[in-house]
């Protein structure tokens, strides 16, 4: 077998236990109810929503319902990642993987790659429910391309939160510290982003009380390249049409894609290599 | 083969400060560690709590690395039993064996063959949070077997483990050992230890302060031998105080009588017989030389107390 394979399968494994897992079956019914809750609301022709945003387009939609993902799909992947570095770490289980005679790198990326499929597998599950939802309330499917850059996003999104919790897990000593680092991560940039944002703007001398100005809206854009739920948002604004798309360019949200996707990772494994059991 | 050579590893605690709350400094660990393992060997681990056990333990099995010193391998096929693995589930010990084979790139038949070997092959597809202690450490030490290791550790094995068991775990480590694994037990069962080590390394403080055979350590850090004696007959049990019995009773007609062997001590059956005899009317029947017990050398090299305070080798340095 290849490493690469040995990789997959470990990753499969870890995925297969946490899917079957009591969490995912708290899990999984609330993303349900988000993900596609929200396809199915956001598409029907009688809402109206605050600040007359447009839902006639199963594209618009689908950007909606982003915000649902970032509320549950984030969450899932803190309840599933936040302690699974440390509680083997506590149960002697790391020990004994790292006398296997597999690398720790390898053995890292598997794990990452266990918690991040079996928190994609929900959400893949509720947005195509939510697809579904929008067709038959719409009559129509968002594009082919509009689903891609969805999926690919939320896929990201996901890695990015799955290395935070892995990285946070891998700090913590104990299940208290595990639960503190990995809710405290989700509610930096969950809860209290905006909030950075609006401190980041008044530094700077933009008026932060006026979040409709041109002005505000620049400086969000480029604080939220430092958020993984900030990233995820304009990624996906790049499929909207005139004013609604970022005004960031496209090379600085490629490289901020690329240091959120790599950076963490990197610092995962890392630590994973100096981590005593 | 495995040889330490002057190993130094000592452990980072955290010592926050006002000006850097991430600040450590170095802690307890082991000191000085020369130790050699042999295939075919057993080797006991003793000490009191806090004397470096558990930490040589992950060295020796690379979970470490040293501060200072060398380590030479000859082979890094370890299989690694830490104490108590909690194996909290969800899962089953199939499900275990299979992951760690995947880990090893072996067909996931070999994880439930050493299931099979433990004792687990019934309850390898139960949840394993329905399985006891003893089970939980038949499952480690499973996962320790696999890939057929040339240097076993394992941290307490025995707890949990029934009679039976632990019996069936004696004649499986000597088996193994029969084959040329190398094996060191870390245990505090001294009295289960001695019954199947070929040699016991004594640690205390993070160092090792005495190896070798029980009776080679014995002698070496000044336990008496004991003498076993048994007879018929009329003995002055209060006139033997002078030999500082350990033991003395008598059963009907016979008597039994446990002596520290001192130089003062008579060794030889007609000595013993014509002393007791000058006592009352005692007949010798059997006298046997007792080898140095674990719980006397480990006594013996801790400070011959079994206070906590003076046993709790961590807290003092």
């Amino acid at each position: 077998m290849s490493r690469i394979s040995v990789i997959l399968r470990l990753a499969g494994l870890d995925a297969w236990r946490l899917i079957r897992g009591q969490r995912m079956m708290v899990m999984f019914p609330l993303i349900l109810l988000f993900i596609t809750g929200a396809c199915w609301g956001f598409a029907d022709p009688r809402i109206e929503l605050p600040g007359n945003i447009p839902t006639d387009d199963p594209a618009v939609v689908l950007y909606l319902a982003s915000a649902f993902v970032l509320f549950s799909s984030t969450l899932g992947v803190v309840l599933l990642g936040f302690d699974a570095v440390s509680r083997r770490r506590m149960t002697g289980e790391l020990a004994i993987d790292f006398c296997q005679p597999m690398r720790r790198d390898d053995l890292a990326l598997a794990q990452l790659l266990g918690v991040w499929a079996a928190a994609c597998a929900p959400t893949a599950i509720a947005t195509g429910l939510g697809i579904i939802a929008i067709h038959s309330q719409m009559g129509e499917m968002p594009a082919v391309a509009d689903i891609a850059v969805f999926t690919l996003a939320t896929g990201l999104l996901l890695w990015w939160y799955t290395n935070l919790q892995m990285l946070a897990s891998s700090w913590a000593r104990d299940l208290g510290s595990s639960v503190s680092l990995g809710v405290g991560t989700w509610m930096l940039f969950t809860m209290i982003w905006l909030l950075v944002t609006a401190i980041v703007a008044t530094t700077m001398g933009v008026d932060a009380t006026d979040t409709s100005s041109a002005a505000f809206d620049a400086v969000s854009e480029r604080v939220d390249l430092f958020s993984p739920n900030g990233l995820y948002q304009l990624l996906l604004e790049t499929r909207l049409p005139g004013d609604a798309a970022p005004s960031v360019s496209g090379g600085l949200l490629a490289m901020s894609t690329a240091v959120w996707t790599l950076g963490p990772t990197v610092a995962f494994l890392s630590r994973m290599r100096s981590i005593r059991p | 083969m495995l040889e330490f050579i002057d190993v130094t590893h000592l452990h980072k605690v955290a010592s926050p400060r006002l000006t850097n709350p991430f600040a450590v400094r170095s802690g307890e660990g082991v000191r000085g560690i020369h130790l050699t393992l042999e295939p075919g060997r057993i080797l006991g681990l003793v000490g009191p709590n806090g004397a470096g056990k558990t930490t040589l333990l992950h060295l020796l099995a690379g979970l470490l690395k040293p501060d200072l010193g060398t380590i030479e391998r000859v082979d890094d096929a370890i299989g690694l039993m830490p104490e108590r693995v909690a194996w909290p589930g969800p899962g089953t010990p199939s499900e275990v064996m299979r992951r760690l084979c995947t880990m090893r790139e072996l067909p996931s038949n070999i994880g439930e063959e050493m299931l099979s070997t433990v004792g687990l092959s019934k309850r390898m597809h139960d949840d394993l949070s329905t399985l006891s202690q003893g089970m939980k450490q038949r499952l480690s030490l499973a996962a320790s077997l696999l890939g057929n290791p040339s240097i076993l550790l394992l941290d307490e094995p025995m707890n949990g483990l029934d009679p039976v068991a632990q019996s069936a775990f004696r004649s499986l480590l000597r088996q193994l050992a029969d084959q040329g694994t190398s094996i060191v037990v870390s245990s505090h069962n001294l009295n289960e230890l001695e019954r199947f080590v070929d040699e016991i390394c004594v640690m205390h403080r993070g160092r090792i302060v005495a190896k070798g055979d029980v009776m080679e350590v014995g002698r070496r850090v000044g336990v008496d031998e004991k003498l076993l004696v048994e007879g018929r007959g009329e003995v002055d049990l209060d006139a033997l105080a002078r030999w500082n019995p350990i033991y003395a009773a008598t059963r009907g007609e016979g008597w039994q009588l446990t002596l520290e062997s001192g130089e003062e001590t008579p060794w030889e059956n007609a000595e013993m017989q014509s002393l007791l005899t000058g006592l009352g009317s005692a007949t010798v029947v059997q006298i046997e030389r007792a080898g140095h017990d674990l719980e006397s050398i480990l006594e013996a090299v801790t400070g011959t107390a079994t206070s906590f305070g003076l046993l709790d080798g961590g807290e003092e340095e």
